[in-house]
């Protein structure tokens, strides 16, 4: 396990400067926590896929109406409806965060390379990363919060 | 009037980069994959491209190697969330005149633009 903790902490660094950076949170972290099992999503999850010296994947989890907020701070205006130019906005926010992460794994020695994001739209829907086991970390921010769940292998590693 | 090609598969980075670089009188041409930019690029001629690293299709590297093919004067400025050094390095190596690093503010894209442009 402690390999995996050394692979979320880039991420949380990531998010926490992501976010900052591009709608000025005020970011409070939650306890880290390990779960073996699938997860129900929130509304709104954004999904990327991690290749190279680390493999597996990374999502990102929150209420639309959090991803509403978010969004309308980076848009600058009010987003009513979660609409397509939307869901680009909170991809985009995934994309950035995974990029930013990959890129602090390269200074730990870890080369890989991310997809681009998918999301998935909808409550309650069943998510598994089957064998990869996943380290959650909750982020509170005044926009409310977003879930980090990193499910990642690296060689050797027994995830 | 100068002319841009972004190319970004976010539709919303490709309206923040319309927004931004539109108001300072640029014209905006966009592609989302790297294939539609290598076409855009043969059609529209732009004189600086924008372009993102991981899309779908045909990514950004690629796409700088096709466009620096069909033409070998071709400003091209890589802006990826990707910052890892080997992948900076390998756009600059197939040509790429620049690369901003997301998340980037409004000013750094425009200093960037405006330095390959003069």
């Amino acid at each position: 396990m402690s390999l995996n903790v050394r692979f979320i902490n880039p991420f949380i660094g990531a998010a926490c400067y992501v976010l900052e950076a591009e709608v000025g949170a005020e970011i409070e972290r939650g306890p880290v926590r390990l779960e073996k099992s699938g997860t129900t999503s929130k509304a709104i999850t954004v999904a990327l896929g991690v290749t190279g010296a680390i493999r597996g994947a990374v999502f990102y989890s929150l209420s639309e109406e959090t991803a509403r907020s978010i969004v309308s701070e980076m848009m600058g205006e009010p987003v009513p409806i979660f609409d397509g130019l939307a869901e680009s906005a909170i991809g985009e926010l995934g994309n950035v965060i995974t990029g930013m992460a990959t890129t602090n794994l390269e200074a730990e020695g870890f080369n890989c390379n991310i997809s681009p994001p998918t999301l998935v739209i909808g409550k309650g829907v069943y998510i598994s990363t089957l064998d990869f086991h996943r380290l959650i970390m909750p982020i509170h921010t005044q926009f409310g919060e977003l879930e980090i769940n990193v499910a990642l292998k690296g060689d050797g590693s027994s995830g | 009037m100068n002319k841009i090609l972004v190319v970004d598969d976010a539709e919303f980075m490709r309206l923040r980069y319309r927004k931004l670089l539109s108001a300072e009188g640029f014209e905006i041409v966009e592609a989302g994959n790297g294939q539609e930019a290598v076409h855009a690029y043969e059609k529209e001629r732009p004189d600086l491209v924008l372009m993102d690293i991981t899309m779908p299709v045909m990514d950004g590297l690629e796409a700088l190697k096709q466009i620096r093919a069909l033409d070998g004067g071709a400003r091209v400025v890589m802006s990826s969330a990707l910052g890892q050094q080997r992948v900076v390095l390998s756009a600059i190596k197939e040509g790429a005149k620049d690369f901003l690093v997301k998340p980037f503010k409004p000013e750094n894209v425009l200093d960037t633009v405006r330095k390959h442009l003069a």
